[in-house]
């Protein structure tokens, strides 16, 4: 397959975002996921329930390739992201980690201003000429931010470390960073969970907002939060995925006794 | 509760003993802490004391003269600036670029274990075997002679592990979240260290460098073999040239002169500290220079 950058012929566009075909990823001598297979259509958000040690997270960083990082880390099979193959080993893993934005449990700005956080990506992104907002710094910061709703409440303190804005702001900010470089998918790790219930809500409208601009996948422990905030459901169990279809059908009219039983919380 | 026993909130015999047991070390602590800058203190006094009247524009600005017991310091003061400056030149790019690969480039494995023991236990090494190895290795077998570059390489040497130390672990103290979100945007290693790692660790940097100026400076054995004299009517014109240094001076002053009155040894370890302090306030006003620049 062509993975080479400088090709920019235009391509049908594929009908899935991320395409994992036969998922095996283990942990050392643990295996995390097993076969798995899963289909997350484009410009939707999708998301990913299951109890602790499922294997949603570890599929979510397997989408744009930081489990590697810890080194005993062994995949087989592979995941296409847009159609493709981001295993290939011709891949660029800087590309990787522009074309697919990633959110955390805990907000992580850098300790440097609110305006540099905004513009890091983009400084190490822009000069190689790719795909990122053409604009001048100031209308990256001022857009990327009131993407993210939060123009308004920090366009007076850009200069302010961004570490001391509150969890809620933080996170908006982690979000708005990955703007500026156009990344084609963002994927978010449990984004909530170090926030109180009104900044869950702000960042739940917020995700509304980026909705068919990006595709979102979101990890989540909250099923209210999968419920009320995504489109699709996949619910994972012991590395593998029980059932995945639309959202309202999942919750309402699960297929699989394993669903019913932890959507009804009787595990988990 | 309306009928609530009055007692409820009043010290229990354990409480107290409690509160009397933490009185204890806190007066423990406190007494230690005394005793530590009590001889800080006397050091600093008896110097002023005995050393101050010596001291003068014509002490810092002139040579010695009449086998030292008149004249002033100055060669000697010279001679500590450019052992301090040329052995910080050598050490610190080397000793910081070293300890930026140690934490931030090499695995975490056996042999790093092992040269990271190695880095400690030298620093633990006498000054008097620095020495002697800069006499080996720098005077003979690279026959730079007795000269300001065999000394300060000799000075680099010994001081170099103390930088390492401290550059490593004011690094180390960058939480590791900043480097993975870096990392996650598709930063390079050496862009995370250029942009987040460094200007958050430059302060740890400094006060490690603070410490080696301070120990290069007073250091006397490390010199003695190797480019420091008791006396020369020259000011050094090059790095391989010998020089006299205030450290050397003070011991021949204070040990080797008969009949030297006594404030001039006095006046020389005064002079010796101002010149490290004020060495240091250079240090630490690039540190508070750094900080309201911000981002390096």
């Amino acid at each position: 397959m062509n993975t080479d950058q400088t090709a920019v012929l235009p391509q049908p566009t594929p009908q899935y975002a991320i395409d994992s075909q036969g998922l095996n990823l283990w942990y050392g001598a643990f295996q995390a996921l097993y076969e798995v297979d899963l289909r997350i259509r484009q410009g939707m958000i999708t998301s990913m329930i299951g109890p602790s040690g499922c294997g949603k997270s570890t599929f979510l960083r397997s989408v744009n390739r930081i489990n590697e990082r810890l080194g005993y880390v062994r995949i087989e099979g592979s995941i296409h992201v847009l159609g493709e193959n981001i295993y290939d080993p011709q891949v660029e893993l800087v590309q990787v980690r522009k074309q697919v934005g990633m959110v955390f449990q805990r907000p992580n700005p850098l300790p440097v201003s609110v305006r540099d956080n905004i513009l890091f990506s983009h400084r190490l992104h822009a000069k190689g000429g790719g795909d990122v907002h053409q604009g001048t710094p100031d209308e990256i910061v001022e857009q990327s931010l009131r993407q993210v709703l939060l123009w308004d409440k920090v366009k007076d303190q850009l200069k302010r470390k961004a570490t001391e804005l509150s969890l809620e702001e933080q996170q908006k900010l982690c979000i708005a960073r990955l703007l500026p470089v156009k990344p084609k998918m963002l994927l978010m790790d449990e984004p909530c969970s170090a926030l109180d219930p009104k900044g869950t809500e702000a960042v739940e409208e917020l995700l509304w907002e980026l909705r068919g601009q990006y595709t979102i996948l979101i990890v989540t422990h909250n099923m209210a939060q999968a419920r009320r905030a995504s489109e699709e459901c996949v619910f994972m169990l012991m590395g593998k995925v029980v059932e995945h279809s639309r959202t309202d059908e999942l919750f309402v009219t699960p297929a699989h006794r394993e669903t019913a039983d932890y959507i009804e919380g009787r595990y988990g | 509760m309306a009928t609530a026993n009055p007692t409820m909130f009043q010290a229990s015999d354990l409480n107290q003993h409690n509160e009397r047991v933490q009185r204890r070390y806190q007066l423990l602590f406190g007494l230690m802490t005394l005793l530590l800058i009590t001889p800080v203190l006397l050091i600093l006094g008896t110097l002023v004391v005995k050393g101050g009247g010596a001291i003068s524009w014509e002490f810092l600005l002139t040579a010695p003269t009449d086998g030292m017991r008149t004249g002033g310091v100055f060669p000697a003061l010279l001679g500590t600036i450019w052992l301090v400056t040329v052995a910080l030149l050598l050490s610190v790019p080397i000793g910081v670029f070293a300890a930026i690969y140690l934490s931030e480039y090499a695995g975490d494995n056996w042999f790093t274990r092992m040269i990271n023991l190695a880095i400690i236990n030298l620093a633990g090494v006498p000054s008097i075997v620095h020495a002697l190895f800069g006499l080996g290795a720098f005077v003979l077998f690279f026959r730079f002679g007795t000269s300001i570059l065999a000394a300060s390489l000799t000075l680099a040497v010994m001081t170099m592990p103390v930088v390492i130390v401290a550059t490593r672990e004011s690094l180390q103290a960058v939480p590791q979240a900043f480097r993975e979100a870096c990392w996650n945007m598709g930063a390079t290693r050496w862009q995370t260290i250029r942009r987040v790692v460094l200007p958050n660790s430059i302060t740890g940097i400094l006060t490690g460098v603070i410490l080696e100026v301070s120990r290069t400076a007073g250091e006397t054995a490390p010199i003695m073999f190797t480019g420091a004299v008791f006396f020369t009517p020259f000011l050094p014109q090059s790095v391989f040239d010998q020089t006299m240094a205030l450290s050397l001076h003070l011991f021949v002053a204070a040990t080797q002169v008969p009949g030297m009155a006594e404030e001039i040894p006095f006046g020389v370890a005064l002079v010796l500290i101002a010149l490290v302090l004020t060495m240091n306030s250079v240090s630490i006003a690039f540190r508070m220079w750094l900080r309201g620049k911000k981002k390096w």
